[in-house]
């Protein structure tokens, strides 16, 4: 399995030279099988240059079939979603699947983010392509075009998001974004149940560990929580993700160099750009 | 008055390598009257580092700030959640945006942070917020700033504003398509449809407004997203290319044309070459072209 980051900024998309190395798109992922089988995870501003890089392939021609997951609605993993080339190009087929936020429905809120007001595209049925809204219930299974995932509800402030379990060519990838727990120390065990032997924990780790104190109940992990994950679940590789808007390279290299002096595993902070091949 | 780019991009915020000279951050533009006296101009993504700079600036006392939205197109507000002085309590918001754009302003604002979209709803927030439909043709002053709305031709609505104050005027004109192929009104465009003469008799009437009121303005910025080969393609996208700007700028007598709400693919090379071409055919036309970058402070009126 092969996996690239579009966006692996959280909240806000972050523009200028002080972000140019880990990237200020906001989230996005492309898992990719060995038979070239395709799964995208959230879509923030990063979904806009995997769009780009979409529409030289199959997709540019109405040819693609793709299944994007999505955590949650908050903005920043949907920002991108009206600027998606391949919705917009008639034969391709395209399956959004994500939990009903509390009181509406997945379509209901991806038609009012495109209604008449917000969006010139003035709702979902002035996308081209053949789209699909799934709502889907968080601790169900899933088998999507050779990705298996299983799905559980995991806090977020005063909501919940979705992370997700995947597996493929015999390789785990667990994506825990955006998540906040009790206490950092103490995750909630459904994630440690996702992340369970992972080749690969994503895991939200927007604060720096000095900064979480007053930043508690906004809905986001300081890196001990990432930490905590790991190391209850016997993760074999920790990437940190879901950035601060505030966190400038430097900063995001400090954070790590910190975090790399005493893991018993091997941890980065996700950046745009490359495959990273499982 | 001098005006300040926070975010000079349409559509959508564009990070990367691609953007660190012009900017990646989305409409957003403040105005200060000498006094100090400030409006801002649309909430675009360019509004949080504003937002920033007054936490940063204003001692966290509290103030009145006042906002004038163009329309209410993602790209024009999504910034509002992020403004900082928003969550000092104490702090009065008034947002402006017109009648056509938004049936009840409220609604739709507070609709940006509902829970599925954001974590705290707009009725948490610390900050007072109100709300003031606008009307093209009808003016109306903020502190010393003599503020006039001005009809566009952007779907589902837009206006413009020219303000007024310390003797001197600009203008921001944003989002706005050219006054010839396309109407829009208030549905889905999935190409140019035909027009009727009802709908050519409503355009020449917007472009003799945007016309006469724009005369003798010091500053105009104005939506020039497309170079004119993209346009041919998204006549019926809302936008405008420099040479409409200049066209009509030149007809009203305005001295200072800024490009603005640039195109996300346009990187900082190409920017660079759309500024050097459109500096010369403004030289020719007898205005001055300036191309907006993020952070770019411009002194509005003639120099002292």
């Amino acid at each position: 399995m092969r996996l690239r980051f579009w966006g692996v900024r959280g909240s806000f998309a972050m523009c200028g030279r002080n972000f140019l190395r880990y990237g200020g798109n906001t989230p996005c992922v492309e898992l990719l099988t060995r038979d070239g089988e395709r799964l995208v995870i959230d879509l923030g501003t990063g979904a806009t240059e995997l769009a780009k890089h979409l529409m030289k392939t199959e997709f540019g021609k109405g040819k693609g079939r793709l299944n994007i997951l999505l955590s949650h609605t908050h903005l920043d993993h949907i920002q991108g979603l009206p600027f998606f080339a391949p919705f917009f190009i008639p034969g391709n087929r395209i399956r959004i699947l994500g939990a009903d936020p509390a009181g509406s429905t997945l379509e209901a809120t991806l038609q009012n983010q495109l209604a008449p007001c917000y969006s010139p595209l003035e709702g979902l049925e002035n996308l081209n392509a053949y789209v699909t809204i799934d709502s889907i219930v968080p601790g169900t299974t899933l088998e999507l075009d050779g990705f298996h995932v299983q799905t559980a509800a995991v806090p977020h402030g005063n909501m919940w998001t979705t992370a997700f379990r995947i597996t493929a060519d015999d390789h785990v990838v667990t994506f825990l974004s955006d998540v906040e727990y009790a206490q950092p120390d103490q995750p909630s065990p459904e994630a440690i149940a996702l992340a369970q032997g992972a080749d690969l924990l994503i895991h939200d780790a927007m604060h720096a560990d000095h900064e979480y104190g007053h930043r508690r109940g906004w809905g986001h992990s300081p890196v001990a929580a990432a930490f905590a994950v790991a190391r209850a679940a016997g993760a074999k590789r920790l990437i940190l993700y879901h950035h601060s808007p505030d966190a400038t390279d430097a900063m995001i290299d400090a954070v790590v160099a910190d975090a790399q002096k005493d893991s018993p595993i091997p941890v980065f902070a996700a950046a745009e750009g490359t495959y990273l091949e499982l | 008055m001098d005006i300040t780019f926070w975010g000079v991009r349409g559509s959508y915020p564009v990070p990367g390598a691609a953007t660190v000279r012009y900017g990646g951050q989305t409409s957003c533009v403040e105005v200060r009257a000498d006094s100090g006296a400030r409006v801002i101009l649309d909430a675009g993504t360019g509004l949080r580092a504003l937002g920033q700079r007054i936490s940063r600036t204003g001692g966290g006392v509290p103030a009145r700030h006042h906002i004038l939205l163009s329309h209410v197109h993602w790209d024009h507000i999504q910034g509002l959640p992020f403004f900082e002085p928003a969550y000092v309590p104490g702090t009065q918001i008034a947002v402006y945006s017109s009648v056509a754009a938004a049936d009840e302003l409220r609604p739709v604002i507070a609709g940006i942070t509902r829970h599925e979209f954001f974590p705290m709803p707009l009725e948490s927030v610390p900050a007072q917020f109100e709300f003031h439909e606008v009307e093209p043709g009808l003016g109306f002053t903020i502190d010393e700033f003599q503020v006039m709305p001005i009809a566009l031709n952007h779907p589902f609505g837009a206006v413009g504003y020219r303000i007024t104050a310390d003797g001197s005027s600009v203008a921001y004109i944003a989002d706005t398509a050219p006054f010839t192929e396309v109407l829009h009104k208030r549905h889905f465009l999935n190409g140019l449809e035909p027009l009727t003469n009802e709908d050519r008799a409503t355009l020449g009437q917007l472009r003799a407004d945007l016309v006469r009121s724009l005369r003798d303005c010091d500053t105009v910025v104005y939506d020039t997203h497309f170079l004119p080969h993209e346009y041919e393609k998204f006549p019926h996208y809302g936008h405008s290319t420099p040479d409409h700007g200049l066209e009509i700028c030149a007809e009203s007598g305005v001295r200072c044309l800024v490009l603005y709400h640039h195109a996300p693919s346009h990187d900082d090379d190409m920017m660079d070459d759309l500024a050097a071409d459109y500096r010369q055919k403004g030289a020719a036309a007898g205005v001055d072209i300036v191309t907006a970058r993020e952070g770019m402070v411009l002194a509005v009126g003639a120099p002292a």
